[in-house]
């Protein structure tokens, strides 16, 4: 199973926490947020990708407590048993 | 009675921890809505020395949640004025001034024991946690609306901060800031500079994610 959080701004608009899917081998985090859409029912990957599936700065997604800035983006492979974080953090102070 | 000033306090973390606090070096990077805060609280309970890093003046929109300051200040420096304040809460505490930013000249005080990012965006905040001294710990605090966030890292042992946050957005313009939200995440930050103190920090790579639109926390794993 892939173990996938949400945080904050992202959990209040899809109403939940977390959610488990079951891993599928060779899926990258891309295809991992199309799926989790397909699943669902609240729009959120245009909180995430521009229409260019590029990531919008702001949120910052995490697999295995590593930003995928420093793995390999949205094409970070996924295996069985990984966690992945979503997480907008506030700026101001 | 002077002595008495820590009474309350004392009956609940004890001498030993109390004594901590006094040997405590903090520095303060940023006393605005955050810093203001965390410096005041730091104060009253008796840290020994704090050094503060601003270099801004005081506007009207600071009102709202810079608690260290108020109308008669508009238009002066923060430093000077965080400096006569805290030190009229408590003259015992040794306070430092480090006018300007934390760039890339920035020179970090050496005798830290923790460093408290009360900074507002994160270019700044990526090279305050680059500076900071190996072994020393930071404690991140940001907000925005009514989210926030606290973090503590400690250099050398944790991943960098920037490439935590990296992607992380600094929005054009203004950042909806709220006094509720910046005096909750700051007494957050401020638990977590004691518990370091103590020898005991609760949140050593987990970040401490809040939201008070629904008195929600939870725990992020980095």
């Amino acid at each position: 199973m892939i173990k996938v959080q949400f945080f904050s701004l992202l959990r209040m608009l899809l109403k939940q926490e977390r959610i488990e899917l079951s891993a599928i081998e060779g899926e990258t985090v891309a295809q991992l947020l199309a799926r989790l859409q397909k699943q669902l029912p609240t729009p959120f990957l245009h909180k995430l990708l521009d229409d260019d599936g590029r990531m919008h700065a702001g949120t910052i997604i995490l697999v295995n407590r590593h930003n995928i800035h420093h793995l390999q983006g949205l094409q970070t492979p996924l295996n069985d048993n990984d966690v992945v974080a979503m997480f907008p953090p506030g700026a101001g102070g | 009675m002077t002595a008495d000033r820590y009474a309350r306090q004392v009956i609940h973390w004890g001498e030993e921890n109390q004594q901590k606090i006094a040997d405590a070096v903090i520095m303060i990077a940023g006393v605005g809505g955050l810093g203001a805060t965390v410096s005041q609280l730091l104060v009253r309970a008796g840290v020994g020395k704090l050094y503060l890093v601003d270099d801004g003046i005081v506007d009207w929109p600071d009102l709202n949640r810079q608690l260290l300051y108020g109308e008669g200040d508009i238009d002066r420096q923060k430093l000077p004025l965080a400096k006569e304040r805290l030190s009229a809460i408590n003259s015992t505490t040794e306070i430092s001034l480090i006018g300007g930013q934390v760039d890339k000249n920035f020179v970090m005080p050496t005798d830290l024991n923790a460093v408290a990012d009360c900074l507002d965006n994160y270019s700044s905040r990526f090279l305050l946690d680059e500076l900071t001294p190996e072994g020393v710990f930071l404690v991140h605090g940001g907000l925005e609306g009514d989210h926030g966030q606290v973090l503590t890292l400690q250099a050398g042992q944790s991943q960098p901060m920037s490439e935590i946050f990296a992607g992380a957005c600094q929005p054009e313009g203004s950042i909806p800031v709220t006094p509720d939200n910046v005096v909750v995440i700051a007494g957050l930050m401020v638990n977590e500079l004691f518990a370091i103190l103590f020898g005991r920090p609760k949140l050593l790579n987990r970040c401490l994610v809040v939201s008070l639109a629904d008195f929600h926390m939870a725990f992020l794993d980095v």
